[in-house]
């Protein structure tokens, strides 16, 4: 039930600049929508085969150890973006990036509308099987 | 003492009170994750709305000061006359967002490709653009405020509403289902004591017959 209001699909941030009212369709019917500042924000961060490459929004996955959190990512681009959102390295462990709690209000507050919650009841762990290998076609929240 | 569960005392039961149980575990962490999240986002809501309401007054501030320096350049009549043609052509682009559930509005002013000016340039001096400009910062301002003011009421009711969920299962539903659980375990090691003492005494019965 948390979880219904997730994208049905992750975009690329290439797509969505293009798009005159950027947003994707959750999985409940609505909508959500980009705000064009943090597409911009996030551009200025990558160069154009990485935005081709970048799927919003990006998942913060909430599992049963409240102390951390992890940001479900592809590959390195993911990476890239959190560690300039946060100002510190991270590193992806099986398609996991863990971050701690006070760093999830951080990355938030840079990246509003570009990152959406997850909830997961198992714990957030570096091994953390991944669920699927492209998460572009992926429906989530099921 | 938590309101037993009406049940048969059957072993069936006793499995599926089991699962239930899990179950309601399960979602009171999760409720208790949302709620947390919920929370963090509210402070930060909370934070951003003080921030914004305090550059807004400052802005409208500096704004009247811009705008009353221009009126006494140009004075009242003057000053009409010129803005009487000013078109602000505004677009606010409209949708919602979701957090840990919650649809939140979205509100943002979109940019003018080609900003308009009404008045005369050549009529009008330096302060009027100033307070032409304040004035659209203004307007940024005014609607950054109204999503995160609606922003942070929603989330202020999302949370009650999850408190409640919260305190529901943790001394409600939870209690309920472990006293029910403790109680039907009892009913059935009496029964098995029963059992026991029928069994012996049937024994003694036929030992003796």
């Amino acid at each position: 039930m948390v979880n219904t209001g997730l994208p049905g699909r992750q975009k690329r941030l290439s797509d969505l600049l293009e798009e005159r009212y950027p947003h994707v369709i959750c999985n409940d019917g609505s909508t959500h929508i980009f705000k064009k500042s943090e597409l911009e924000y996030l551009a200025s961060l990558l160069d154009i085969d990485e935005q081709k490459a970048l799927p919003l929004p990006m998942l913060i996955e909430l599992g049963a150890n409240q102390a951390e959190a992890a940001v479900i990512c592809e590959g390195e681009i993911e990476e890239k973006v959190v560690s300039k959102a946060l100002n510190m390295p991270v590193k992806c462990k099986g398609m996991r990036i863990r971050i701690h709690k006070p760093q999830i209000a951080l990355l938030r507050k840079k990246l509003k509308t570009a990152t959406v919650y997850v909830f997961s009841p198992r714990t957030v762990t570096e091994t953390a099987k991944p669920s699927s290998n492209h998460l572009i076609s992926r429906p989530m929240g099921k | 003492m938590p309101e037993l569960i009406r049940v048969r005392p059957t072993k069936i039961e006793l499995v599926k009170l089991k699962r239930r149980l899990s179950l309601a575990q399960r979602v009171q962490k999760i409720v208790k994750d949302r709620l947390s999240i919920l929370t963090m986002e509210f402070l930060q809501t909370a934070r951003d709305t003080s921030e914004a309401k305090r550059k807004l007054l400052d802005e409208f501030a500096e704004l009247y000061r811009a705008l009353s320096v221009a009126a006494g350049h140009h004075g009242y009549m003057a000053l009409e006359k010129e803005l009487i043609a000013t078109e602000a052509d505004l677009r606010t682009t409209v949708g919602s967002r979701n957090i840990a559930g919650v649809r939140i509005p979205s509100f943002e002013l979109t940019a003018n490709t080609k900003p308009k000016i009404g008045y005369s340039l050549a009529n009008t001096s330096s302060w009027l653009d100033r307070t032409a400009q304040l004035s659209e910062e203004s307007l940024r301002a005014i609607v950054q405020l109204a999503e995160l003011q609606r922003s942070f009421d929603l989330l202020a009711m999302e949370i009650n509403r999850t408190k409640r969920i919260t305190n529901a299962l943790e001394y409600i539903v939870i209690p309920a289902l472990q006293a029910t659980i403790s109680y039907l375990n009892m009913k059935f090691e009496e029964r098995d004591r029963e059992e026991k003492a029928r069994l012996k005494r049937v024994k003694v019965l036929v030992a003796q017959g």
